[in-house]
């Protein structure tokens, strides 16, 4: 059991000008699940590289329980990884695979079977222990890569898209298995995802970087609530929050001719300014019966059968720069394609962000 | 592929129909893999016209490439006299086993035979050395200058060995750092086949292959430099040992020029050198049954090898589903 902490590390790949960590600062609690979330080349798989040791950190350093172990190798690390291909060891069987760390760290063989078969009853994988890795469906191969973590008992699990090449379904189910097994080992976890899904459901904690910059971190509801910056919250939530420009008018902002009430707190940080990045989530509105609210001409809707997500452009959308305005409707109510409809706001659902840096207001 | 009932687990899946799935699958590849489908052989004209070909085409390799070893076999047991006065006869007017009898013992192919398989044994033995750990180096270990040992590896390859037969030679009669020549002994033979620059480019480009990945977690389970050697690379690339491992042992054991060179002693020459000496004062009959020994041992050496390590079959499921 050990806590992390990355303190102002930096990654730099030779020759590139950016770079691919900068100036990470960022605490994992003892027992924590942290996600890792970003878009592709956002810098965080590197960032769990880093932990590792199998990345070099240019300046800054890392501390897992209390030492700084910027220069110590892999081995010496007390942690265990889950690849995105598994990597297994071909040409050894489930029980030697997961068995090999134990075996060079010199534990004797009675030993290293009875946690090699502990760990393979906690994952349903004790009739396979003596079949090589190609003898595995790709869920069991994820399950042994597991399992290979388990048995060395370690103080930090760093788990770089664990789910990312199971299908849809078995994603779904072994996520949940991993949320519990996490729960119950109590072992301090970094995850790496893409998926944002993957972030919200199983993090404690969620850290959000993009391009090499942690944007936000924070307990998963939070950062759907109270996202730090436009970035985060066109990142976070799926059909994604619309995000648009709107004019600043006393005590509000205007979009496609409605004025949107802001919070005092924000119409005084938005002091100043003439524009503001107005971001409301689909599921803040609802349907306009009197042809008040937003003027949503629907261009598609997606059918969810609970839901349906109608996506259409307000007047005054760049039809090239501006994403599909998305509305969640109940899904047997929902408009049909061409259809000129009206949404209703619903008070205070609504975020304000700085038009140039994106930040945040109030 | 039996459905069993699962228990209750913390992950769990359809294994049972995964398997199954997979099995399928594999088997439809291989059929489905030629370029004639089952549909292509049931037109007339692919059925004749192929089957016509094939037919054609496997007589003629079985006459070119099976006759010449299939008349040495019989020759090997035939008398001289058979041999001389009807030599393409498809059956011999009576055996002479003795043949085979006088060429191991009295022409002492045995021992020249246990020469040759020395030679080969130590060659292969130091060229799978060098070619491995060589290999390693510049694929895996990679230092800075790995870059520049590759390019010059390269280089060596554009050299003709017969140029380097001259200097080669020099350095064998007069190895540096030592007093005594190499010269009529085995490691005038063993130790130059090792410096094989092919052999080095062959494994680093297999090794270049295998998943960065799995060197990755050998290294977060501990494996050093030595332990990912010998328990994670050597055993991923036994393809390639296989093909570095018959290439050797082929070249030992047809080599002529060299071991003719650097061994003088008749009785440490290997099969390849004798063979063309004891010509003239041998029969006929036996020294077409020592011809008979000296290709048999390769070509059954070569179908075992064949079986057990050109199987390329050594990296399924390492990496994803």
């Amino acid at each position: 059991m050990a806590d992390v902490q990355y303190v102002d590390a930096v990654r730099r790949y030779p020759g590139t000008p950016a770079a691919a960590v900068d100036r990470l600062s960022l605490d994992v609690a003892d027992g924590e699940f942290m996600v890792l979330v970003g878009p592709s080349g956002s810098g965080k798989s590197t960032a769990l590289r880093m932990v590792a040791g199998l990345e070099d950190v240019n300046s800054g350093s890392i501390h897992i329980g209390g030492d700084d172990v910027t220069l110590t190798p892999p081995k010496d690390r007390d942690i265990a990884m889950v690849f995105q291909n598994y990597a297994l060891y071909p040409h050894m069987s489930v029980a030697e695979n997961m068995g090999f760390a134990l075996k060079l760290k010199g534990v004797s063989r009675s030993e290293r079977m009875a946690k090699v078969r502990e760990a393979a009853a906690m994952l349903d994988l004790v009739p396979y222990l003596e079949r090589k890795p190609k003898a595995l469906s790709g869920g069991q191969r994820q399950r042994v890569a597991m399992g290979r973590a388990i048995v060395r008992e370690p103080s930090v699990f760093l788990m770089d898209e664990p789910l990312s090449n199971l299908d849809a379904k078995l994603r779904v189910e072994t996520r949940a298995n991993i949320a519990a097994l996490q729960a119950r080992l109590g072992t301090t976890t970094i995850y790496v995802t893409h998926d944002q899904v993957e972030a919200m459901t199983m993090g404690h904690r969620v850290a959000v970087l993009r391009d090499g910059l942690l944007q936000q971190v924070d307990v998963p509801r939070n950062l759907y609530d109270r996202p730090a910056n436009a970035f985060v919250a066109g990142f976070i939530g799926s059909p994604s929050m619309n995000l648009r420009t709107a004019t600043v008018v006393p005590g509000g902002a205007q979009l496609a001719g409605v004025t949107v009430a802001l919070d005092p707190a924000v119409v005084v940080a938005a002091d100043g300014l003439e524009r503001i990045i107005l971001g409301i989530r689909p599921e803040s509105f609802q349907a306009s019966t009197d042809g008040s609210g937003f003027p949503l001409r629907v261009s598609l809707v997606e059918e969810l059968g609970a839901d349906a997500f109608v996506y259409g452009s307000l007047p005054g959308d760049e039809p090239l720069t501006d994403k599909p305005f998305v509305v969640r409707f109940d899904g047997r109510t929902s408009p049909r394609v061409g259809d000129l409809i009206h949404v209703l706001l619903r008070d205070g659902e609504q975020h304000a962000f700085h038009c140039e840096t994106g930040a945040r207001l109030g | 592929m039996t459905a069993t009932i699962r228990q209750p687990g913390l992950l769990q899946e359809s294994d049972a129909v995964q398997d199954l799935d997979a099995d399928l699958s594999q088997d439809r590849a291989e059929a489905e893999s030629a370029i004639l489908s089952s549909a292509d052989w049931r037109r007339p004209s692919v059925r004749y016209g192929l089957g016509i070909a094939h037919g054609v085409l496997l007589a003629g390799l079985i006459i070119i490439g099976l006759g010449p070893l299939l008349w040495l076999a019989k020759s090997a047991v035939s008398p001289t006299n058979d041999t001389l006065t009807s030599p393409m006869s498809l059956f011999p007017h009576g055996f002479a086993w003795n043949n085979l009898h006088q060429a191991w013992f009295d022409v002492r192919i045995g021992r020249y035979f246990w020469n040759t398989v020395l030679l080969a044994f130590g060659s292969w033995l130091s060229q799978i050395v060098v070619a491995t750990t060589g290999g390693y180096a510049l694929s895996v270990l990679r230092p800075r200058y790995a870059k520049l040992i590759s390019a010059l590896l390269l280089v060596t390859l554009f050299v003709p060995s017969v140029v380097l037969l001259v200097p080669l030679y020099i350095e064998i009669v007069h190895p540096p750092l030592l007093s005594h020549s190499f010269v009529d002994s085995y490691w005038a033979v063993w130790l130059p086949a090792g410096a094989s620059a092919f052999n080095v480019v062959l494994v680093q480009r297999f090794f270049d292959n295998l998943p960065r990945e799995i060197f990755e977690a050998a290294r977060m389970d501990g494996a050093g430099g030595f332990r990912m050697f010998t328990s994670i690379v050597l055993p991923m690339s036994r393809p390639i040992l296989g093909v570095v491992s018959v290439f050797a042992v082929l070249a030992s054991w047809k080599d002529f020029l060299w071991p003719l060179l650097v061994l003088t002693n008749p009785d440490e020459q290997p099969l390849s050198v004798r063979l063309p000496s004891i010509q003239a004062q041998t029969e006929l009959g036996v020294f077409l049954a020592s011809l008979f020994i000296a290709t048999l041992v390769p070509i059954i050496g070569f179908l075992f090898f064949q079986r057990s390590f050109l199987r390329g079959n050594g990296l399924g499921g390492a990496l994803k589903g």
